[in-house]
């Protein structure tokens, strides 16, 4: 078995202020389903990958600025799409996609 | 800021009459694809998404509290500027960008409400408990503080005042509790253990357990 999924906190503090999970007065938002899978995948594929938190930040802060504002899309969906977008192009770094 | 926490789990386990997004299929061919290769796992997600969605936080202020209590420097730069004292112990960021803490006194007691929603101070606190975001905690800890106190178990003696803060998007308040007798020469982990949430709220005084020397 692998190590414990590392406490919420210590995400905050690896994403620091540059691009921190979308919250609503400190909960967590998850419009739906999947995006707090895209969540917990990133945090597991991360683990299992030996991947950096640092690493996966410049990838994620990378994807926020690559990505135009689509309209009608919220904050909680762009951001997901985002952290799916550096999920991929950091494993793929890694050869593992 | 929002008036009421929408629940946001409602979609799970129900039936799905929207077809799925582009986003939302991508995001389970992916899952699928790092099954396959063994990065993950749906037990080893599901367990994360479980944690992360009932974790309050750890209740940081307990730190804080505690430090304030041994440290006089510390305790006059969190009464000055709390937001960069709460930085030093590696506390803050969104919704925490703005704290004043406000001191208990032998005859000054503070409590914090947001009579407008919930606003809280996150990060040190954790989420906030279900009272705190009630309409009759919300209007009462402003008209009737003392019964509000008494229902909580806080006795007040008559000299004592009653200052109630209230919180908003733009200022977090935090109440330092005072430390109570039979506490000398306890180390901060020590204190902070007995600094409740309820006692950073103003709705509790930190007590020594009983058997507790």
């Amino acid at each position: 078995m692998s190590a414990p999924a590392p406490q919420l906190a210590a995400v905050d503090r690896e994403l620091g202020d540059a691009a921190p999970l979308p919250r609503d007065n400190g909960e967590l938002v998850f419009e739906e389903q999947w995006q707090g899978r895209a969540l917990g995948m990133g945090v597991v594929a991360l683990e299992r990958a030996g991947a950096s938190w640092a690493e996966f930040r410049s990838h994620l802060a990378a994807a926020i600025a690559a990505r135009p504002a689509a309209e009608h899309e919220s904050a909680a969906t762009a951001y997901y799409a985002c952290w799916l977008d550096a999920l991929e192009s950091l494993l793929s770094e890694h050869g593992l996609l | 800021m929002s008036d009421e926490h929408g629940h946001h789990h409602d979609e799970h386990g129900h039936h799905h009459p929207r077809p799925a997004s582009a986003v939302e299929l991508r995001a389970r061919a992916l899952e699928a694809l790092l099954a396959e290769r063994g990065l993950v796992s749906t037990d080893a997600i599901d367990a994360v998404v479980e944690l992360y969605e009932h974790d309050v936080g750890p209740q940081n202020g307990a730190r804080v509290v505690a430090r304030a209590w041994v440290d006089e420097a510390y305790r006059r730069r969190l009464l000055t500027d709390a937001t960069a004292a709460i930085a030093e112990l590696g506390f803050g960021g969104a919704e925490g960008e703005n704290m004043v803490v406000v001191a208990n006194a032998p005859a000054v007691h503070n409590m914090i409400v947001c009579t407008l929603c919930s606003c809280y101070p996150w990060p040190v606190l954790g989420l906030p408990p279900n009272w705190y975001k009630s309409a009759p905690y919300r209007a009462r800890a402003v008209s009737e503080p003392r019964s509000v106190l008494a229902e909580f178990g806080v006795s007040l003696a008559d000299g004592v005042e009653v200052r109630v803060w209230d919180s908003s998007a733009e200022i977090r308040y935090l109440v330092l509790p005072l430390r109570p007798a039979g506490t000398d020469g306890w180390s901060e982990a020590e204190l902070a253990a007995i600094v409740t949430r309820d006692c950073m709220i103003g709705t509790a005084l930190p007590a020594v357990p009983a058997g507790v020397r």
